[in-house]
């Protein structure tokens, strides 16, 4: 599943295999189209929505970026105990409870100066997503709880978390559904340029990179990639195994916690119920369409982030359910794989 | 006593979506296919299920339209998994998110937007004659909707399939060891695509049921994590049909008792009954996976010329 | 031979992407005989009797049997036309009954239940015919591995096989217990069937069979009857040249005789026998007790020690504790009692990246699953287990340029046929995969070295070269632990020889005055004698 090094490769095969890539890519707008053709709509321009929202204007790249912050956060909570051969399907619910812990600490140290408040609020994300990704951990490691369902029936656990902060503990009585008050001014992240892009942003860069360098040049990032290979042959060599995965999930969940902090620091300067839209999905397709690659992670977010702005706009302008989308995306996946099991069988006959 | 039987009665069809989307799961576990694109299969089959009734006219047309539609699902996950040997998890995410996005997108085209959603008969209760006149017992088990007898005689029926006939037991050793199983005549990939596909088409029907038997109508959100809830069952079951059941029935009993506690009006926050059916099934599991045995080639693929398996 | 032969197999070609393993192969089988297929590790015997059974789908060739031509495109077919398998690794669903085992998938499973008491009796009865003694009603998973062969040999009869493959049968079995299958051999033929015995043990198809058929490289090189056969031509043909060039090269020798079974392996041990060590005690294993993957104790205060440069031999049937002692005298399983001492230094309880710390290197036997990373590169797999050394890092970062280089440097100091540092170990063949974990075992400088199943299923090239490898170990001072179901191997290779029996040392034998049938009673439990 997830390879510890690319595959030799040779340009030819390089090129190659990106001749099956963007073909598979190509396929599965080929069966969007068709589909809304079936609906009776019109292909060309919602597709032509989809795909140029983003550069258009200045606050469609914008809203782009910023729909990249999550998503990226996401793919890493998913990708990085992905690596250990661990799935992190509650990205969700830890970037919600990341929200939750940035919001508490945005309202209630509403009076600390920027220069302190910022940090804590996205240090209380990350401790917030490291917590609720730990108790996964703690069960996987101490029990031998599948983390598959652990990390799913956590998410359902936050639903009703923030539901509860939303209504009880901060509520705003106007917003008209679960919302908390605003957090203060001081927690917001600052933002750049017009319009403004938020820090978030850069911070979600330079992680990027900084992840990218430890799943590959780290000790602890070799041994998590080779316990994920073979974990059996991991251990026989000293590896620490159960406290590697642990270790990677609780980084998976802190990540995804940060995420929720960017949301509320960045974006919504609140904490609103149906926040994490679905960056998890999202999340989940960015990694695996990656192979698990912490490098190409950033680069393919960036590509879903521009088809999920397309997709509204899509909707205003072609009428097309903005379902389609999701569709043509989890196609990308299927054909991408697909696209590998045609490539090794036509390999292997030559 | 009535306060007891009342909620009973309620747990059983509450067990029904649980018991469905288990046994489907288990039938291709069983067949060592691990499927995880049941949360999604069963928003597909409430979708589909609703939209056939609702267009077409009656809750039998729309759960066999939900169970063709899920069967589908099946289908390709099988062929991919089978003849393609692609990584079962990763197609079964990918199956997870098509399905929610196609059943959104079925429920936008066929419904669109409307204030007043539209709303399909529920099930009719069929009171069993003699049967539901026992006391208590009659109640619960015999006085429920067709689909309720069906999912119990259907559990039963795998079982019986599964230990106590030769058909289970060459099916069994297909999830066990295909290799072995292969080298004894057994077809491995006839046998997994048909346990994949019926066991997919089961668990659109437990999906199917919900707007049935509850609202009426059809909503994203209605499943909630049954479709997750139900691999957890799978395990703590043990992949057996019979413990299933039984497990269904805690299930159900969270499900219901967080449904009480709601309209009730009592001191502690709703959402915090609400989390209950996943806190406990994740407390649950902490014991489950002790003892509970697994098939012993669940979720690999298998590939005859390997010259690296066995 | 007048008779029309049992089995005709003409032109037979395989191949598996770019490898050609069976190159146009004929090989014929006469009714009720026992017929050797004899070759070295990768020579394709496995695979031609696979393609008999349908497992494999053949590019090319015809089968045919008693002059009737058959396709066998599935074991369904093969099972159809009476053909049956012993598979190397068993191929039984372990929490199933032995009836469930043997009947599953035949007529008498067919029906709604199948029928009990008939199929009971019939089993009973072949049991009882070919000396095959077996519980029915036993669970496969808890049964010992001879045990296990009887339920795949009864599996074969049950179906009324009039060809039966044995594939390595003779691996995990003591002596005495070769004795036993070999009598029951017997007993089939002379009941009208044909056996067709897979091994690359020269002794033993002179034992038992009637004809042998060499095979070499994916083709057929021989085909001699018993009274043609000598040892020695047999094991020229099988390696294509002389088995030993230099007789006074003892790993030569020694890999011979392991590889293709020429020798008796106590006289060649007892030829090259020499003083027995006094060099200081290296390791010191006292009272040790480990536990199983279930948790059940499996050795119950086991004692042992090694001296520098020593090799002391470990025999014995698999499942009688080997994985225990292994895994727990290199670090990576837990030890619930006892002591184990590196020099003055105490090792229980330590993590296993200290006892690799300390010189203790664990070659396992079962190398796809413990011993590599089937996905990575070949550089990173010599890096694995020193990820955390400085030698490895510039500036807190692993130098993955000095560690292709160092890579590159492996694959030609040890010979390893790879496209290069960045090739999947995964694609590697098994003789490869094994150069690269001693390549890395040696790169630990080893004090102690634990061998298990060193050369299983190697060919005979690659075993000199471990050999050649355990031998320059000791003479720098390494002792090394050495467990082989092979008993040649531990024979010829120790200076002293134990048996491992039920998790308990039983007896012990130094070099020169080994009796391969007094370790196999030790192997079997016969022989209660404690050290």
């Amino acid at each position: 599943m997830s390879e510890v090094a690319a595959p030799p490769s040779t340009t030819t095969a390089r090129v190659n295999r990106a001749a099956w890539y963007a073909g598979s890519v190509l396929a599965a707008f080929l069966v969007g189209g068709i589909v809304i053709v079936l609906l009776g709509l019109n292909p060309v321009v919602a597709f032509e929505s989809v795909i140029t929202t983003s550069f258009s204007t200045g606050f469609g790249f914008v809203e782009t970026l910023h729909k990249w912050v999550p998503i990226v956060l996401c793919a890493y909570a998913f990708t990085i105990p992905l690596a250990s051969g661990k799935f992190n399907i509650g990205a969700e619910g830890q970037l919600l409870v990341g929200a939750t812990a940035g919001v508490a600490l945005g309202i209630t140290g509403s009076d600390l100066p920027p220069l302190l408040l910022v940090p804590a609020v996205l240090i209380a994300g990350v401790l917030g997503g490291a917590v609720w990704s730990g108790i996964a951990a703690f069960l996987m490691v101490r029990f031998g709880v599948n983390e598959i369902l652990s990390t799913v029936l956590l998410n359902f656990v936050a639903f009703e978390l923030i539901d509860y902060v939303a209504s009880y503990v901060w509520p705003d009585r106007g917003a008209g559904h679960p919302a908390t008050i605003p957090v203060g001014e001081n927690a917001m992240l600052p933002g750049f340029g017009e319009p403004a892009v938020h820090a978030g942003v850069l911070i979600t860069l330079l992680l990027s990179v900084a992840i990218g360098l430890a799943m590959r040049s780290t000790a602890a990032g070799f041994e998590l990639r080779a316990t994920g290979a073979n974990p059996r042959a991991a251990s026989v060599h000293g590896i620490r195994t159960s406290r590697l995965t642990a270790g990677g999930m609780l980084v998976g969940g802190a990540v995804a916690g940060l995420g929720g902090a960017i949301e509320v620091a960045g974006v919504h300067g609140n904490m609103l119920e149906g926040m994490q839209s679905n960056f998890l999905i999202l999340g989940i397709i960015v990694g695996l369409m990656a192979r698990g690659n912490a490098v190409a992670v950033p680069f393919v977010a960036f590509g879903i982030a521009v088809l999920e702005v397309g997709a509204s706009a899509m909707q205003r302008s072609a009428q097309v359910p903005i379902e389609v989308v999701l569709i043509v995306e989890a196609l990308i996946l299927l054909f991408l794989m697909l696209s590998d099991v045609l490539r090794s069988k036509l390999g292997s006959r030559s | 006593m009535n306060e007891v039987v009342g909620f009973l009665a309620l747990v059983i069809p509450a067990m029904v979506p649980f018991v469905l989307a288990a046994q489907g799961t288990i039938l291709s576990g069983r067949a060592g296919v691990f499927n995880v694109s049941q949360e999604g299969v069963m928003v597909l089959g409430a979708s589909v299920g609703f939209l056939a009734s609702f267009t077409l006219g009656g809750n039998t047309i729309g759960l066999l339209v939900a169970a063709a539609a899920g069967g589908l699902v099946g289908l390709i996950l099988a062929l991919a998994t089978t003849a393609l040997r692609m990584d079962q998890f990763v197609v079964g995410l990918a199956l997870y998110f098509a399905t929610l996005g196609l059943a959104s997108l079925l429920y936008r085209v066929i419904v669109g937007v409307t204030l007043e959603p539209p709303l399909i008969e529920l099930l009719e209760t069929y009171p069993i004659p003699l049967l539901s006149d026992i006391p208590i017992v009659g109640e619960v088990l015999f006085d429920q909707d067709l689909v309720v007898y069906f999912a119990f005689a259907l559990s039963f029926g795998l079982w019986w399939f599964m230990y106590r006939t030769s058909a289970g037991l060459r099916f069994r050793s297909v999830g066990e060891n295909p290799k072995a199983a292969d080298s004894l005549g057994v077809n491995v990939f006839r046998t997994r695509v048909w346990a994949t596909v019926a066991g997919s088409a089961l668990v659109a029907m437990g999906g199917a049921y919900l707007p049935m038997v509850y609202t009426g109508t059809f909503t994203e959100g209605m499943v909630a994590g049954r479709g997750w809830l139900v691999i957890a069952l799978a395990f703590l079951g043990g992949w057996r049909p019979h413990y299933v059941v039984a497990g269904a029935a805690f299930f159900a009993g969270m499900d219901v008792l967080a449904l009480r506690a709601q309209v009730a009006d009592i001191a502690i926050p709703h959402q915090f009954v609400m989390m209950l059916p996943y806190v406990a099934t994740l407390i649950v599991m902490i014991f489950a996976f002790r003892w509970a045995r697994q098939p012993g080639f669940l979720g690999n693929n298998y590939d005859r010329e390997s010259r690296l398996s066995g | 031979m007048t008779e029309a032969p049992r089995l005709q197999m003409t032109g037979i070609v395989k191949t598996f992407g770019p490898v050609r393993a069976l190159n146009s192969v004929d090989f014929e089988v006469a009714p009720r005989e026992v017929h050797g297929l004899l070759g070295g590790n990768g020579a394709g015997k496995t695979t031609l009797m696979n393609v008999l059974y349908g497992l494999y789908r053949a590019d090319a060739g015809t089968i045919e049997l008693d002059g009737a031509p058959v396709t066998v495109a599935s074991p369904g077919d093969a099972i159809a036309a009476r053909i049956g398998m012993v598979h190397q690794t068993f191929l039984q669903i372990e929490p199933y009954t032995v009836l469930e085992n043997i009947v599953l998938g035949t007529k008498a499973a067919r029906g709604e239940r199948f029928d009990g008491p008939k199929a009971r009796a019939e089993i009973t009865e072949l049991s009882e015919r070919f000396g095959l003694e077996v519980d029915l009603d036993a669970v496969v998973e808890d049964l010992p591995v001879g045990v296990r062969q009887r339920v795949e040999i009864l599996k074969a009869l049950y179906r009324r096989s009039r060809v039966l493959i044995l594939d390595e049968p003779t691996t995990n079995l003591a002596p005495q217990e070769v004795d036993a299958l070999f009598a029951s051999i017997r007993a089939m033929v002379d009941e009208d069937l044909s056996v067709i015995l897979i091994t690359h043990k020269i002794r033993e198809t002179l034992g038992v069979c009637d004809r042998m058929t060499v095979m070499r490289e994916g083709q057929r090189v021989a085909t001699v009857t018993r009274a043609e056969a000598t040892a020695e031509s047999l094991a020229a043909t099988m390696i294509g040249e002389t088995p030993v060039t230099d007789p006074t090269d003892g790993e030569e020798v020694a890999a011979a005789v392991v590889a293709t079974g020429l020798a008796s392996a106590d006289e060649v041990a007892a030829a090259d026998a020499g003083a027995v060590s006094t060099a200081p005690v290296a390791v010191r294993v006292t009272g040790l007790r480990v536990d199983n993957d279930q948790r059940v104790e499996q050795l119950h205060g086991l004692d042992l020690e090694l001296r520098e440069g020593e090799v002391l031999g470990i025999a014995g049937v698999s499942g009688n504790g080997q994985v225990e002692l292994a895994e727990a005298v290199s670090g990576v399983r837990p030890i619930t009692g006892g002591s184990v001492r590196l020099g003055d230094r105490e090792l229980a309880g330590a993590a296993t990246s200290a006892w690799l710390g300390a010189g203790v290197v664990y070659v396992p036997e079962d190398r796809h699953r413990d011993g590599i990373l089937p996905t990575s590169s070949i550089t990173e797999n010599l890096l694995l287990g020193s990820q955390r050394s400085t030698r490895v890092k510039s500036r807190g970062l692993i130098d993955w340029k000095a560690a292709r280089q160092r890579a590159v440097d492996t694959i030609s100091d040890f010979s390893i046929r790879a496209n290069g540092p960045g090739a999947l170990a995964g694609d590697l063949s098994g003789g490869n995969i094994q150069r690269v974990i001693l390549a890395r075992a040696f790169a630990h400088h080893p004090r102690f070295l634990v061998l298990h199943n060193p050369t299983r299923g190697l060919d005979l090239k690659s075993t000199e070269f471990v050999y050649e490898q355990v031998d320059a170990a000791t003479r720098e001072g390494a002792c090394v632990l050495l467990l082989s179901e092979d008993l040649d191997e531990v024979i010829t290779l120790s200076d002293r020889v134990a048996a491992l029996y039920s998790g308990r040392l039983i007896g012990e034998w130094t070099r020169g005055q080994t009796d391969h049938y007094a370790i196999g009673r030790a192997m079997i439990g016969l022989e209660a004698q404690d050290v």
